[in-house]
């Protein structure tokens, strides 16, 4: 009963799809396998034979791979010729699936290429892309919400939703591991989160950095996050004080503007915060405070969400060369035009843990 | 001054971002598309010209769409996709023409796969009015 249950939770973990999985065999070197068949009279007893487990073992076909790579623009990358998937289904094999192929391979033969490595340069390319983008594009953001927004575009919750929009999910090969002392326990986010990170390694190894920016562009940072909700503050007069305060300008004045039904059930009151004869934040809200309140944090987000125009950009690693090759080899720099300093953030909840 | 309620922080694993599939590069929602047909029945005649003589060229002309062929014994002949949002299409061939068949392929690999939904909303965007919502109290007052 113990060994059932144990071949029960490598089937039904191994590919997580919402039917039974059914494979192609067409592509298979060997079918039916040989565990498979019976033989009368066999001396030394083998396992009962799990074909949910073989199945989950066998590789996608390579005609599912190298539509995959078409449908992401990479088919020419990743793809030399018609036959050459096996970086494709390197890609989509996550460290984990050693551990159940390790199982039913005791006696070895050719270990599968996982993408372990490729994940953790592709992460941190895209971390690399998605900050030096973030902060040219919106130079006065914050520190916390620089990374939190970084976060957004390339985190594990958007890399994950990115390969499940690509169609990765049934490629995915996997297996679920329990929480330990040492790690974490492995969720199907994070094994699919691991594609698109090495897709981007794969593409800076056979192409260049220029083409891994422009791929995570493309795939990530054209995403739609709403950085605004990220500004967050606990007090935004007192953050506003201070601002003004940097930015030398005069101390911020809240005015009444314009309001409606004061002691109804139902009031609205228009506040604007003035800089001398300047408006700098204007808000709304069903009491004075709260009108206030929207009217701070309107003046700190125009600030804070400041967008540079996107011909306007100019970020550090467009200076490394175009053309083929990595990083290190010797060839012309491009042009690049370092954008002016702007004042630093305030201290006030600069903290990456304190809001208040 | 009363204290201010705490500002929620901000959960790693929450911060996430909206799909904007054709802003930046477009990805087709199509994985797979199935042609099942019969060997022996001559519902699938037509299914069968089709493969002869079309499906090559339709799967050539679509790389991102892994076709694939297969046998459906005794029954009507079908078209299945699968898309990317793990849902699927059936269009059943039974009846339809070569060059019907051919329409409804595409049809296929046209979809998204999303669930056809009627629209209620004349409208339906995920960006704020561009012309923006009407505020009485910023209307310009009346002039005498």
């Amino acid at each position: 009963m113990g060994a059932r249950s144990t071949t029960r939770l490598f089937s039904t973990t191994a590919r997580k799809l919402a039917s039974p999985p059914s494979i192609s065999t067409s592509h298979l070197p060997k079918f039916p396998p040989k565990e498979s068949l019976y033989v009368k009279d066999r001396e030394i007893p083998t396992t009962p034979f799990d074909p949910e487990v073989w199945a989950s073992l066998q590789p996608p076909p390579p005609s599912s791979l190298s539509a995959f790579a078409n449908r992401i623009g990479l088919g020419g990358v990743l793809c030399e010729s018609k036959e050459d998937v096996d970086v494709v289904l390197q890609a989509c094999t996550h460290p984990s699936f050693l551990h159940i192929w390790q199982h039913h391979n005791p006696n070895g033969g050719k270990t599968p290429q996982t993408n372990g490595q490729l994940a953790a340069i592709g992460n941190s390319l895209m971390g690399l892309f998605a900050t030096e983008w973030l902060r040219a594009t919106y130079p006065y953001l914050p520190t916390r919400v620089l990374k939190a927004a970084v976060t957004a575009h390339v985190g594990p919750l958007t890399c994950a939703n990115v390969a499940q929009e690509m169609g990765a999910t049934p490629l995915l090969r996997w297996h679920r591991m329990r929480e330990t002392p040492n790690k974490p326990a492995l969720l199907h986010s994070d094994a699919l989160a691991s594609i698109p990170r090495s897709l981007t390694a794969l593409v800076y190894q056979r192409r260049s950095l220029p083409s891994a920016r422009q791929f995570v562009q493309s795939y990530f940072l054209s995403r739609e996050v709403d950085i605004r909700s990220m500004i967050k503050f606990a007090d935004p007069k007192k953050a506003l004080l201070e601002m003004i305060n940097k930015l030398q300008r005069e101390r911020p004045k809240s005015r009444l503007l314009k309001e409606t039904g004061r002691f109804s059930n139902a009031p609205v009151f228009v506040v604007g915060i003035y800089s001398g004869e300047e408006e700098i934040g204007q808000g709304f809200g069903s009491s004075l405070k709260m009108a206030e309140y929207r009217a701070a944090e309107d003046a700190l987000h125009r600030v804070y969400l400041t967008r540079v125009p996107s011909h306007l950009v100019q970020i550090p690693s467009q200076t490394f060369p175009l053309g083929l090759g990595d990083v290190f080899r010797q060839a012309p720099e491009q042009a690049y035009t370092a954008p002016e300093l702007v004042q630093s953030e305030i201290m006030y909840a600069s903290s990456g843990k304190s809001f208040s | 001054m009363p204290r201010l309620p705490p500002v929620q922080a901000l959960w790693r694993h929450k911060l996430g971002s909206s799909p904007a599939n054709g802003h930046s590069s477009f990805l087709p929602q199509i994985r797979k598309l199935v042609v099942e047909y019969c060997d022996v029945w001559p519902s699938s005649h037509n299914t069968r010209t089709f493969l002869l003589n079309h499906a090559q060229t339709l799967a050539a002309n679509n790389p991102h769409a892994e076709v694939v062929v297969r046998q459906r014994p005794f029954k009507e002949p079908i078209l299945r996709a699968f898309y990317a949002n793990n849902r699927d299409k059936v269009i059943g061939l039974n009846g339809l023409e070569v060059t019907q068949i051919e329409k409804k392929a595409q049809l296929l690999l046209d979809s998204s796969g999303a669930k056809i939904k009627a629209l209620k909303k004349p409208v339906e965007s995920s960006t704020p009015a561009a012309r923006g919502i009407y505020s009485n109290l910023h209307a310009q007052r009346p002039s005498l």
